[in-house]
């Protein structure tokens, strides 16, 4: 009985840990997902529901913000280790200029799709306040996940969870 | 969220651009006894009608803050600048704003009205609460309104923010009647929440307008890495406060 009452104990404990070894926090905010249609830097529009069936890291970024600096050549990482999975990464730039993103993209290399927001209409859609910001999204296109700040992102855990949501769907 | 033209402002700044051409360092160091503490103010003289009154933490260490008082002094606006977390012993930590009390500040603005001039508070960063929390208190219990605040890239967020949903902020946001200027750097993240805070503060019953302050960075003239635009941005703060001030001049205390 008293084995019972600890193993249902342990289960509620870990069923509200929202924390996990990666950082990525379960996602608790409405289920509607908002839309994303935005240009790339060569002009080609992207539609974030033109990737449903893959599982997709939007990231919202600015050239200013040293964590994002910092963090993307983990992505360029994560990028390769996903490879052999349905696997996008989204990184919207935070209404800066062209000139400013190009600088950046110059120095820091990034390897992914960067996209353009002059206007700042998906950020206030998406509720971001502060730079990174990341939303997965699963192959279903909700979000499950988020993270607010730099991480690793080719960390062995990282990629282990986010593996876990193409397997599991 | 209100926007309006001030036609005269242009005309007003012109005249304080060309006597802060003449700016002298009129800084003397009073020690004012509020509720049985000593607390040493800066002081920057001057003779017109107008006192801002800034809740600076920094334990008197901020020179660029101290040249733009100079400057707003020398264009007739008297600023104060005490040392709160002297005056108490507490280390320059976001949690020392909570062990400075309240009283304390409202004896301060006591001491600043006591001088027949229209007295604004300004503040910058997580200081902002100060300003928020005391401006409550005041209009609680006393009668003589306030002038208006300046909020400079306010940091009220309650907690971390939480990517997809609406940041809670401090308690005190939202509790003040106050008209607020709220000034946000361009360049960082905070200015895609102005409209959420401001939407916030404006629930208090404050007239809130915003302005964001282009290529720079939130806390721009404290920055020891501070790029052209910063420095530039820095020289300008005293026109950017003076521009604020005439603005509030123009906006209401509800009642």
């Amino acid at each position: 009985m008293l084995k019972t009452r600890l193993f249902i104990l342990l289960m509620m404990l870990l069923s509200c840990m929202q924390v996990s070894a990666t950082n990525l926090k379960i996602f608790k905010g409405d289920d509607q997902v908002p839309a994303l249609q935005l240009q790339d830097l060569q002009g080609k529009v992207h539609n974030l529901n033109d990737y449903k069936g893959q599982v997709v890291l939007l990231q919202f970024w600015a050239t200013y913000c040293p964590p994002c600096r910092k963090e993307m050549p983990s992505m360029n990482n994560l990028q390769k280790k996903m490879a052999d999975v349905p696997f996008k990464i989204l990184a919207v730039d935070m209404g800066e200029s062209r000139a400013e993103v190009d600088e950046f993209i110059s120095q820091v290399k990034p390897e992914f799709t960067i996209l353009m927001d002059p206007e700042g209409e998906s950020i206030a859609a998406w509720k971001v306040y502060a730079a990174p910001s990341n939303f997965i999204i699963d192959t279903q296109g909700k979000i499950r996940y988020t993270l607010y700040g730099g991480v690793e992102w080719d960390s062995p855990e990282m990629v282990k969870q986010l593996k876990a949501l193409v397997v599991t769907q | 969220m209100c926007k309006r033209n001030f036609s005269f402002n242009s005309v007003c700044l012109g005249f304080f651009l060309v006597s802060a051409c003449f700016v002298v360092n009129a800084r003397e160091v009073t020690a004012f006894d509020v509720t049985n503490v000593s607390i040493d103010v800066r002081i920057f003289k001057a003779t017109g009608n107008r006192l801002l009154l800034g809740f600076a933490c920094d334990e008197g260490r901020s020179h660029a803050e101290e040249q733009t008082a100079a400057a707003l002094a020398a264009g007739g606006v008297e600023v104060w600048m005490p040392d709160m977390l002297s005056a108490y012993m507490l280390p320059n930590l976001p949690s020392s704003r909570h062990e400075i009390p309240t009283d304390a500040l409202l004896g301060l603005i006591e001491k600043a009205l006591a001088t027949g001039k229209e007295v604004y508070l300004i503040a910058s960063g997580k200081d902002t609460e100060l300003v928020l929390r005391v401006a409550s208190v005041w209009e609680d219990s006393h009668e003589k309104p306030l002038s208006g605040a300046i909020l400079l890239f306010p940091r009220l967020f309650k907690a971390e923010p939480v990517p997809g949903v609406i940041p809670e902020y401090v308690d005190v946001v939202g509790k003040t009647k106050l008209p607020l200027i709220l000034l946000e750097g361009e360049r960082t993240p905070n200015r895609w929440g102005v409209k959420s805070l401001s939407s916030q503060l404006e629930i208090g019953g404050s007239q809130v307008v915003s302005q964001l302050i282009p290529s720079v960075r939130g806390y721009f003239f404290k920055r020891p890495d501070a790029n052209r635009s910063e420095e530039m941005a820095t020289a300008k703060l005293p026109d950017l406060i003076m521009e604020s001030l005439l603005k509030l001049e123009h906006m209401h205390v509800k009642n």
